[in-house]
């Protein structure tokens, strides 16, 4: 065959691929309906709110059921939303809560008490998912219903942070779970892709691995406070990063979550993109063990902790980041600043620090794991080796599957010398990350430090049952103070939350105390 | 014939049996608590427990071995401990799409490898072959991964040619479930829409799965078909005015297949067993992402079943292509 005819195949080929031309399309439209998607990495494989919570599942949960309480805004505040108003005894130990009289489930059953009180001991019989917020607190005994519209929680013992940890506990329809109920699983089997819930939105298609498609419920029992509301969206898996920035550009996705830093820069300055841009309350420390090997030293710890460099974190957030100055997250209530003790990078004191530990000149290796194939966290250890190199402390760096690390963590012996965490309070509330330093907290991933202060531990213990919080202030002041006198790990930095938008996308509110990609879809409208 | 194929059967189901107490075992001393990164992050000890002893992992081992076999026997692969769904149920639901994908990159790869190695060994050193020879190396050396990125950033985003990733549109309702693959099934119910929505969908990731084939497939079919070309037997035919294209089709070709249809057979294991890159660029729903999702969370009855499966499927490939041998070549005999 000659070179011209090879040509002109080549050309057949193309012309055919054009035949398919236009597919890209922004915002689908199906009867008019305007079906808004989110391009999404994580899967959503159950969806029961008693059973299971990470970022992706409570997005859907939150479109599709309703709790007492409602996180909104930066920083976060805890609205009435199935309640709409609620009382506490002195020693925080009853709770009460009136309910609104026109809130309904998806099939038209009222939400009443007596759901209220299924869905609690439910969660708590069960013992999974969100359980461990309130299982040491509450028995399914203490719940009461005081009329159709008034729940009241007796607790075992004072819990302040209680109302805090209640917007994360759904109120599901006991009729139709109950009657998908196979041998006592208190219907687990159906709930994993159910919808029992009174939400602004229901399931429309649910494709696990694919997508899940919701519909925005018209007579919400709570109205939508824009005509334009979305009339529903796809949570549309795309896990590869990359991917995720091609479907915002061609407009195949309307928001997306889980592009690199240096493409959400690059999308923001695009036309018909904006990129939001707000400070979380994720820390990244390196926890450090404190009970084993070299660092069990607080010497060896407070001079790793004068020698990081830790402008090298802003840089790796290319500035979209901003560095920890206490023990407890920026933005979290009852953080205490403070910035004129915080470890900063000081190589004098750092080698005092070493004197005093016996190792003036280092001569030792130290192992830093992180999560196998997180470029951040690679390149945290990259800035460790320079930085403890001239202390003449050799690292190690050890990449590791989550599992594993999580394994080799929560044992003291095995827990590495340096380990990079990401931790997210799950509730706002100074006692979420108090607890994270309490003996309680060994074995768990964010308690790898095995961190081993008594008075710590104790005052811990008394911030949680007084109700006043004033009173409560000055034991989280101390606490604070105290952790970081001690130094059990780096205290990194808070990297900033980002979604990338089309431009039409309207009514983002951004709350901290969402995890990683979850987004609240009921204020979503559309303005074009 | 009958014999062979009992006798292969039966070493099929004991290799199977090799792979699943292998398996089994990995899985067992690999570090790591399923129950507990099952339970969650902030799960207490009750709560572990209560996860252990709903999934069977408070068992001895031996136990858990031998419960695994009894439930294989009555069709029960166990459940996920990370999506508590039946792993039977994931199977059917994820394995189809991977199977799809890897059926219609290998025959895109053999319908054009096959003919494109017969004209290079017939044009061998001319531009054709030329030509051939360089998309064969890259083909070889190209990353997977860049060149699926490559083709997205092109083909979906610049020219808008082909769509992102995904097996159908996003308003798209997938066909009626008859054989569970897109393309088929569509056909069967002669829903045109959604099989060219299938069909565009099919083919940027065909297309990156395949090139490694093509490019080997090519270059194996070409060396076979030049040796074959200089045998005595086709010289023979040409002396006899047997003409070219009979000499080619008839002669040689059937001839220079045989080591190709070893490398067909090897590639469709390779390619079952190596969506994963593809399925995660071009977000393709199958059985790939989650062997690898359950590894990570160190989920061990769909690692298990998974095993099970390409294991079963590879085999019988396998079997099936010493099968054509016979066809291709009568001199071969089956003992």
């Amino acid at each position: 065959m000659s070179s011209k005819k090879w040509c002109l195949t080549l050309v057949a080929i193309v012309g055919i691929i054009f035949l398919f031309n236009g597919l890209g399309q922004a915002l689908e439209i199906r009867d008019g309906k305007k079906i808004l998607v989110y391009g999404a990495r994580q899967p959503a494989p159950n969806i029961d709110p008693s059973q299971y919570y990470d970022w992706s599942t409570r997005m859907l949960q939150q479109s599709l059921y309703d709790a007492l309480l409602k996180y909104v805004g930066s920083p976060p505040q805890v609205i009435p939303w199935l309640a709409t108003k609620w009382e506490v005894s002195p020693d925080a130990k009853v709770w009460t809560f009136n309910l609104v009289e026109n809130a309904k489930f998806h099939n038209g059953d009222p939400v009443t008490a007596e759901a209220v009180k299924f869905s609690f001991e439910r969660t708590l019989k069960i013992k999974k998912g969100p359980a461990w917020m309130l299982l040491d607190v509450l028995d399914p005994s203490g719940i009461k219903v005081v009329d159709d519209y008034t729940i009241q929680f007796t607790l075992n013992k004072p819990y302040a942070p209680f109302e805090t940890v209640l917007p994360w506990w759904y109120v599901m329809n006991p009729k139709v779970v109950m009657a998908h109920e196979k041998e006592g699983d208190m219907g687990q089997e159906w709930m994993k892709d159910g919808d029992a819930g009174s939400g602004p939105f229901k399931q429309r298609r649910w494709e696990h691995g694919v997508l899940y498609e919701l519909e925005a419920v018209a007579d919400y029992w709570r109205g939508w406070e824009n005509p334009n509301h979305i009339d529903g969206y796809i949570f549309k898996l795309i896990r590869e990063a990359s991917s995720q920035r091609i479907a915002i550009q061609k407009g195949e996705c309307d928001i997306v979550e889980g592009i690199s830093p240096e493409d959400f820069d690059l999308v923001a300055k695009m036309p018909g993109i904006y990129v939001s841009n707000d400070p979380g309350l994720t820390t990244f420390g390196i926890k450090m063990n404190n009970q084993k090997g070299y660092t069990k030293d607080i010497n060896i710890r407070k001079a790793i902790s004068y020698a990081f460099d830790y402008d090298s974190l802003i840089k790796i957030y290319n500035g979209n980041a901003i560095l920890e100055d206490s023990p407890f997250p920026i933005g979290l209530k009852g953080h205490v600043s403070l910035k004129d003790k915080m470890y900063r990078q000081d190589l004098q004191k750092a080698k005092e620090y070493m004197k005093k530990a016996g190792h003036p000149d280092g001569g030792f290796e130290l192992e830093y794991v992180y999560v196998q194939g997180l470029e951040e966290e690679r390149k945290m250890g990259l800035v460790l080796i320079d930085n403890l190199g001239k202390l003449g402390i050799k690292v190690k760096m050890v990449p590791l599957t989550w599992p594993n690390m999580v394994a080799r963590g929560s044992k003291m012996d095995t827990s590495p010398d340096m380990i990079a965490i990401f931790a997210t309070p799950v509730f706002n509330d100074p006692d979420v990350v108090a607890y994270q330093y309490h003996k309680n907290s060994w074995g768990k991933y964010y308690g790898t430090a095995h961190y081993n202060n008594a008075e710590v531990w104790k005052l811990t213990e008394q911030a949680r049952v007084i109700a006043d919080f004033d009173e409560r202030m000055k034991y989280y002041e101390k606490i604070q103070n105290m952790i970081m006198d001690d130094a059990p790990e780096i205290f990194g930095m808070q990297y900033n939350r980002r979604w990338a938008f089309r431009d039409y996308v309207q009514g983002f509110v951004f709350c901290p105390m969402r995890f990683t990609g979850e987004i609240d879809m009921y204020p979503i409208y559309i303005q074009k | 014939m009958k014999r062979y194929i009992v006798k292969r059967l039966l070493l099929i189901f004991l290799t199977l049996f090799g792979l699943i107490t292998v398996v089994f075992l990995i899985s067992r001393v690999a570090p790591g608590d399923p129950a507990r990164l099952a339970a969650g992050p902030d799960a207490t000890d009750e709560m572990v427990e209560v996860m252990r002893k709903e999934f069977g992992l408070d068992r001895p081992v031996v136990v858990q071995y031998l419960s695994y076999f009894k439930g294989l026997a009555s069709g029960n692969l166990g459940r996920s401990i990370r999506t508590r769904h039946n792993v039977i149920d994931d199977l059917i639901r994820f394995f189809p799409a991977t199977l799809e994908l890897t059926i219609f990159s290998l025959l895109l790869a053999v319908v054009l490898a096959i003919p494109l190695g017969v004209l290079c060994a017939v044009y061998r050193d001319r531009f054709l072959d030329h030509a051939a020879r360089v998309f064969s190396v890259s083909g070889m050396a190209l990353p997977m991964f860049w060149l699926a990125l490559m083709l997205q950033l092109f083909l979906a985003l610049k020219f808008d040619f082909l769509p992102l990733g995904g097996r159908l549109g996003l308003l798209t309702e997938p066909p009626a479930k008859i054989t569970h693959l897109y393309l088929v099934d569509s056909l069967i119910t002669g829903n045109w829409a959604v099989f060219k929505d299938a069909l565009l969908h099919i083919l940027l990731p065909a297309i990156v799965l395949c090139f490694p084939a093509l490019a080997s497939i090519i270059r194996v079919n070409r060396a076979e078909m030049l040796e074959v070309l200089n045998r005595d037997f086709i010289v023979s035919v040409r002396a006899h005015g047997v003409s070219k294209v009979r000499i080619i089709g008839q002669y040689a070709l059937k001839n220079a297949l045989i080591p190709t249809m070893t490398m067909i057979g090897l590639r469709y294991g390779w390619m079952l067993g190596g969506t994963i890159l593809v399925e995660t660029v071009f977000d393709w729903p199958g059985i790939g992402l989650y062997a690898v999702q359950s590894a990570v969370y160190s989920d061990f009855q769909p690692i298990m079943g998974v095993t099970l499966l390409i294991g079963i499927n590879f085999m019988l490939a396998n079997l099936i292509i010493d099968l054509i041998y016979g066809v291709l070549d009568p001199r071969v005999r089956y003992e």
